[in-house]
């Protein structure tokens, strides 16, 4: 059972960040991140800030130009549901849909998803390790046939979202507003590596909130999906999903973003497959090339060495469910 | 050696009373009420939500407890410092070693007890510390974290590899490897595999697996004076009842233990726990009554598991598919307290196909994790892994179909049990030759791979369960109300397994009673008959001949007094409602409550006894499992698209629910092959990593196929007890996962012998393949 | 030792004239604790203000049409509120992580687990649980569903699969059996009677459907 903490529930953006300036003070957009957290102990929550009343952060619509605005506190199964996701963003739509479980999703959002802990067992146990600030990475020497294959350093995890590598292939930009204004980055450059920093996931500063997504309208032909490998057909987080948008124009491959998922600590971007694969015809032999740059460089752990030919028959079976023309 | 039928029960089973002479009833022919797909009785009350479950008793000024767990693999507890945690709100009071009343034995084995209540050598994370009650259970989780404890922590092991080698933190003194019994041999072995056209070897590892049942584990104690109630989540009241009073040493009379619905247990509830006696102290230190649930995290520490082991298999088979050898080594780990971790595993090796020479050497070790605790078929789904894909590999060697290698090794009569007794009946043969035709297997066999990266495949594997024959003792007492009503009064608990239902099917069957005129007490000690617990797919064998005794008892209590009344032959009569009528002259009949020496009763009481299985004889359930599954050849996802089971039961109660327990046992099978996997940090700390019901991975709905087809084979056994009826709970799960390695292997040509059979497992077999030598269609 | 904490919903709040306003010390049918303070629920426009680590504060939840008012503490699950404060039992208790569905409620009519909200996240809005799909002492046509297609062992898992069947019917009234499938994907059984359950939400889809 829980930990006593306050709580707030404040009226307004600025209220929150307000409230968000106190030491020990924890975001609740739809909780189903924190509450995991607070009941396994990964950090403390001196008081609970609410974002419940914070209507303006919830929805989708659609610009002018096409553009996807998201508000963060959009529930997952509002984002999988939506008619104007399912059409051109289909990878956002997907991976959306197999987030958690049906009721994970009526309550997680997207800020949320973005945003969310790993899922390493040491992390969320009782182990003082490297990312919760002590001084080892017990996945390095123990029990890692969950954590990456590329990216690692003092960390091994590997960042637990499906939503983030559907949104970095649709070229997403992430909107934050924090005590010293507000800014709009590229969502791929939204993670942090171990090498940089082994102690978070996100560039969010201390009392950083996010505000939604932007994705770019769609460029006429493109394609794209999200397709998640896992132990289970629920709950489960990814041993490695693939998130692709693919533009074909005249039966060559225009523009290419391929971005995986559970293999990295940070959703892992493919830009050599990428090169490969722009200018030219999408037959099995491309294919082929483009699984083997895909694995090109995997630093396998000990236990984990089943994501390499996991990735490689990825990239495989989503390029070749693409139409060559 | 303990029985191994009998493993849910501690000591020597009780004695049935010698039953008053009657004529062995006639068996049943077709039935009106039993084997019908009724609805259960008690399905309102638990899909409206007002079914109240142990864990749902709220009593006024009841107070909640939690348990602080050891969180080291290995520790010795120096100090236990509750000044704080005593003055938390709400807190009323804490237990721990040392205080007045806790030196309670616990963890009996070889030479005694080894361990106490609050063991201050802690021999896994999860081994009890302390107890907290409080007023809400938020103090009480707030008072446990209060608690400071030194620990000294030791060298721990988890794994059972490290825990054989020289130099092995030890787990228990006297060392880590538990002395083996006597290898069961019989015939010559060597002489077998020098007679073999063909010998195989292979080693098959399966996983550490928890029980995990929906309900957490956990019971509410009340006192009043010196008698204690127990609503328990148990699968036996009278098992808990025995189990307290030893450890608080009190009268068996004066303790009552209330267990009607219970969240699932799959053996992991057949014996009170700590938390029993803890909250029982708990309420008699405070003098209210106090709520004990474990955590989840608790329960996957400390509340059972299912040995893993590795099993050696040498076969050895003639060309013409005749066995002749069979040789098995296992390893395998009950924990820390326990002396098993191989418990019937070799049952299936030695008993189910006819074989002359087999031996079979077991050996088990300590390890710091949580005690086993009997699991579904203890033993028998391993073994099965083991000996389902041995003959699929033998079949495949001498190019012989599988379902003929079975068929060719049939035996009547049991292998392992002194004087090979013959079954009363064995199916074993129509669950395989119905099962295939139904399965399509055939076709599905000869069916020609389509050029795809998923394929397709269909396996077929038996089992055979060591008990499903049900046994005494047992009592059951039907009452005969004066206005045709009924009453049924019996011990055991309802798992899930619909005993409660199938039990009024009996007498409504028996009696002609609507089975909505018919009551049912259960599960209670201070109120119903004697059972031992619900587990070993004993129940149906075990209740339903006493039920239908205690019937017919009522039944010729009546008949005898009608008879007497209308001057008619007891024989002739028969019960239509509320009237007693004469088969032959439908105008000579009474009513009920015409009958003067009825009405001088009042009432009627039948009693029933279990009364033992003719001698000389034994009777098993058996199955044969039939599965189809796509394998991703890319990713190494496992798809199961179709399940087919048949199934020897015997008689079944119920068509619906029979259907239900065997999809049921195929859910949990796939978890076996598929998804569940205990992991442990060995390297390391030794603590659990599968704490929870997310890293530790039961089947979801995704997982299981929607289309599961249940044969059911009854031999019409009516030599072994009055109803014909086997049990069914653990046979259903017996051969799920080889069935569907073996459709694996027949999709892709990857001999697996690692369960679970995991997305990562398939793409290293995968990668580790070579490519098949020209000429072969690349199958083994 | 002796903190009595007795909080009585429902009742505490009879008797209040103004918005949630209640005073502390001294309310006599509230029995609240000299050490809990109470916070009145804030008007939209004022600053909100943060309740102790501790301290209770009013809510109200809509549960199965009733209106309820009660005291909580800020870190309570709606879980624990409805079956140890409000006696509403039939919503179990499983894992309190979020990974079993044992807890599911509807929630504005739709599947979440309670053991996954705060009661003080719940404020405003409607709660359904398993009890308020009877009429009465009569079962909803979800419930009726599972008792006939024998939808349940143990019986533990059902209250929850009943309402994330029932949370599935609403949004779609005519699942096929893949869309059955994956709306019952975040309810585990242990007894593990899955074929059963997807023709229950079939049947209830029926019965439905048919005004039953």
């Amino acid at each position: 059972m829980l930990r006593t903490f306050a709580y707030v529930r404040p009226a307004s953006v600025s209220e929150a960040l307000k409230q968000m300036e106190d030491r020990g003070a924890r975001l609740h957009a739809g909780g189903t991140d924190l509450i995991g957290c607070l009941r396994d102990g990964v950090f403390e929550a001196g008081k609970v800030v609410s974002l419940g009343k914070l209507d303006e952060l919830r929805g989708i619509t659609v610009a002018p130009d096409g553009e996807l605005r998201i508000g963060a506190l959009t529930t997952i199964a509002e984002i999988a549901a939506h008619p104007a996701v399912a059409g051109k963003f289909a990878a956002l739509a997907q991976a959306a849909s197999v987030v958690a479980s049906p009721q994970l999703r009526n309550q997680g959002t997207i800020g949320g998803n973005l945003c969310q802990r790993p899922r390493c067992w040491y992390f969320r146990g009782d182990y003082h390790c490297t990312r919760k600030g002590g001084d080892m990475c017990y996945a390095l020497g123990g029990e890692n046939q969950y954590h990456c294959i590329f990216g690692g350093g003092a960390c091994v995890i590997v960042h637990p979202s499906d939503t983030a590598p559907a949104l970095i292939a649709l070229d997403a930009k992430v909107r934050i507003i924090g005590p010293k204004g507000a800014r709009v980055i590229p969502l791929e450059q939204f993670y942090v590596l171990p090498e940089k920093d082994a102690t978070r996931e996100t560039v969010l500063e201390p009392g950083e909130v996010v505000l939604g997504v932007l994705v770019p309208a769609t460029a006429p032909g493109q394609r794209s999906g999200y397709r998640k490998v896992r132990a289970r057909g629920s709950w489960d987080f990814a041993m490695a999903g693939l998130a692709h948008a693919v533009t074909l124009k005249a039966g060559k491959i225009a523009d290419a973003r391929l971005v995986l998922s559970g293999v990295a600590p940070a959703p892992w971007r493919l830009p050599a497959v990428e090169k490969l694969l722009i200018g030219q015809k999408l037959d099995p032999k491309l294919i082929a090339r483009a699984a083997d740059a895909a694995i090109a460089g995997a630093k396998p752990l000990e236990h984990n060495g089943y994501k390499v030919p996991l990735v490689h028959g990825l990239i495989e079976e989503v390029l070749g469910g693409i139409p060559a023309a | 050696m303990k029985d191994e039928e009998l493993y849910f029960w501690n000591g020597p089973l009780p004695e049935t009373q010698a039953p008053s002479p009657a004529p062995a009833p006639e068996p049943w022919g077709e039935t009106k009420v039993v084997g019908k797909p009724v609805v259960r009785i008690d399905a309102y009350d638990r899909v409206s939500g007002s079914a109240t479950y142990p864990s749902d008793v709220i009593l006024p000024d009841m107070l909640h407890a939690a348990i602080l767990s050891c969180p080291h693999a290995h520790a010795l507890v120096k100090t236990v410092d509750t000044s704080a945690a005593e003055k938390m709100p709400g807190v009323k009071a804490i237990l721990k070693d040392g205080v007045v009343g806790t030196n309670i034995p616990w963890f009996s084995g070889r030479g005694g007890f080894t361990s106490r209540l609050f063991d201050p050598h802690c021999r896994y994370e999860g081994d009890e510390v302390a107890v907290v009650a409080a007023d809400s259970i938020y103090q009480a989780w707030d008072a446990v974290r209060a608690i400071k404890v030194e620990y000294d922590v030791r060298p721990q092991v988890t794994s059972v590899a490290d825990a054989l080698k020289p130099g092995a933190p030890a787990v228990r003194d006297g060392g880590n490897a538990i002395p083996p019994g006597q290898p069961y041999a019989r015939g010559d072995v060597e002489a077998g595999f020098k007679a073999a056209d063909v010998v195989l070897e292979h080693t098959f590892t399966t996983p550490f697996e928890l029980q995990n049942a929906m309900e957490l584990h956990g019971c509410v104690a009340k006192w009043d004076g010196p008698r204690l109630t127990i609503w328990e989540s148990t699968q036996g009241v009278y098992g808990v009842q025995g189990g307290a009073a030893r450890a608080l040493d009190i009268p068996l009379a004066n303790i009552r233990v209330i267990g009607h619905y219970m969240g699932g247990g799959f053996g992991a509830k057949l014996s009170h726990g700590k938390y029993t006696v803890m909250a029982a102290l708990l309420a008699k230190k405070t003098g209210r009554p106090v709520r004990l649930f474990l955590s989840r995290e608790q329960v996957c520490l400390s509340m059972g598991n299912r040995p893993g082991n590795t099993i050696t298999l040498k076969a050895g088979v003639k060309k013409d598919g005749t066995l002749v050898a069979l040789q098995s080594k296992t390893v395998g780990s009950g924990g820390a307290y326990s002396d098993g971790g191989t418990g019937s595993v070799d049952f299936v090796i030695r008993e189910l196909y006819a074989c002359p020479n087999v031996r079979c050497e077991n050996q088990s070790v300590y390890i710091n994790a949580g005690p086993e605790r009997p699991f579904r078929a203890p033993g028998h789904p391993q073994g099965a892994w083991a000996l389902e894909i041995m003959l699929d590999a033998l079949a495949a060697k001498i190019g012989m179909d599988p379902i003929a290698l079975r068929l060719k090794n049939i035996t009547l009569v049991s292998q392992t049990r002194n004087g090979n007794p013959p079954y009363t009946s064995t199916g074993f043969s129509d669950c395989l030759k119905n099962g295939a035709e139904a399965f399509g297997w055939a076709q599905a066999r000869a069916r020609t791979p389509a050029p795809s990266h998923i394929k397709r495949g269909v396996g077929v594997a038996g089992g055979i369960w060591q008990g499903g024959g049900g046994s005494p003792p047992s009592t059951a007492i039907v009452k005969l109300f004066a206005d045709g009503s009924a009453n049924l009064n019996m011990g055991a608990s309802d798992i899930g397994t619909g005993t409660k239902t199938w039990g009024v099917q009996i007498v409504a069957e028996e009696l002609g009673v609507p089975m909505d005129r018919i009551s049912v007490e259960h599960a209670d000690t201070g109120t119903t008959q004697f059972a031992t617990p619900s587990g070993g797919s004993k129940t149906v064998p075990t209740e339903s001949p006493a039920i239908r005794s205690a019937a017919l008892d009522v039944k010729q209590q009546l008949f005898a007094m009608a008879a007497e009344q209308l001057k008619l032959p007891a024989a002739d009569l028969e019960l239509r409602g509320a009237e007693v009528v004469s088969k032959t002259d439908a105008t000579k009949k009474v009513g009920l409550g015409q009958i003067q020496a009825f009405g001088r009763r009042g009432l009627l009481v039948g009693i029933g006894y279990r009364v033992p299985n003719p001698p000389g004889k034994v009777t098993n359930p058996f199955g044969a499992q039939f599965a189809e599954v796509e394998v991703n050849t890319k990713t190494g996802e496992i798809k199961v698209v179709r399940f087919l089971a048949a199934h020897d039961s015997g008689r079944i109660m119920n068509a619906k629910m029979f259907q239900n327990q065997v999809s049921g046992g195929i859910t949990m099978g796939i978890g076996f092959g598929l998804t569940e996997d205990r992991v442990m940090d060995r390297a390391q700390l030794g603590k659990l990593l599968t704490v929870n019901l997310h890293d530790y991975k039961m089947p979801t709905a995704l997982d299981a196929p929607a289309d599961k087809t249940v044969l059911v084979v009854d031999p019409r056994d009516n030599a072994f007890s009055n109803t014909g009826a086997k049990g069914v709970g653990e046979p259903a799960t017996i051969p799920t996962a080889p069935a569907i390695a073996n459709a694996v292997f027949h999709a892709t040509g990857l001999r697996l012998t690692d369960a679970p059979m995991s997305p990562a497992r398939v793409l290293t077999a995968i990668a580790g393949q070579k490519p098949a030598p020209a000429g072969q269609k690349g199958r083994e | 030792m002796d903190h009595e904490n007795k909080d009585k919903p429902a009742a505490a709040a009879g008797g209040v004239s103004r918005r949630g306003f209640i005073t502390s010390v001294g309310s006599g049918a509230i029995g609240v604790a000299a050490a809990g303070a109470l916070v009145h629920g804030a008007p939209p426009q004022a600053q909100a203000e943060a309740v102790k680590a501790g301290d209770v504060s009013t809510v109200t939840l809509t549960v199965n049409g009733r209106r309820q008012k009660m005291l909580v503490e800020a870190r309570w699950s709606l879980l624990y509120v409805l079956r140890d404060h409000l006696g509403l039992t039939g919503t179990k208790v499983g894992c309190e992580r979020g990974e079993c569905g044992a807890c599911t409620v509807l929630i504005d009519g739709q599947a979440r687990y309670a053991c996954m909200t705060l009661a003080v996240e719940a404020d405003g809005h409607e709660i359904t649980t398993v009890e308020g799909l009877m009429t009465g002492e009569e079962l909803g046509p979800t419930q009726r569903a599972f008792a006939e297609e024998d939808a349940f062992q143990c019986g533990y898992c059902t209250p929850g699969q009943v309402m994330a069947a029932e949370s599935l019917l609403r949004a779609n009234p005519s699942p096929d059996l893949d869309q059955i499938r994956q709306g019952m994907a975040g309810n585990i059984c242990r007894c593990g009677t899955y074929a059963h359950i997807f023709k229950a939400v079939a049947k209830a889809a029926d019965l439905k459907r048919q005004g039953r």
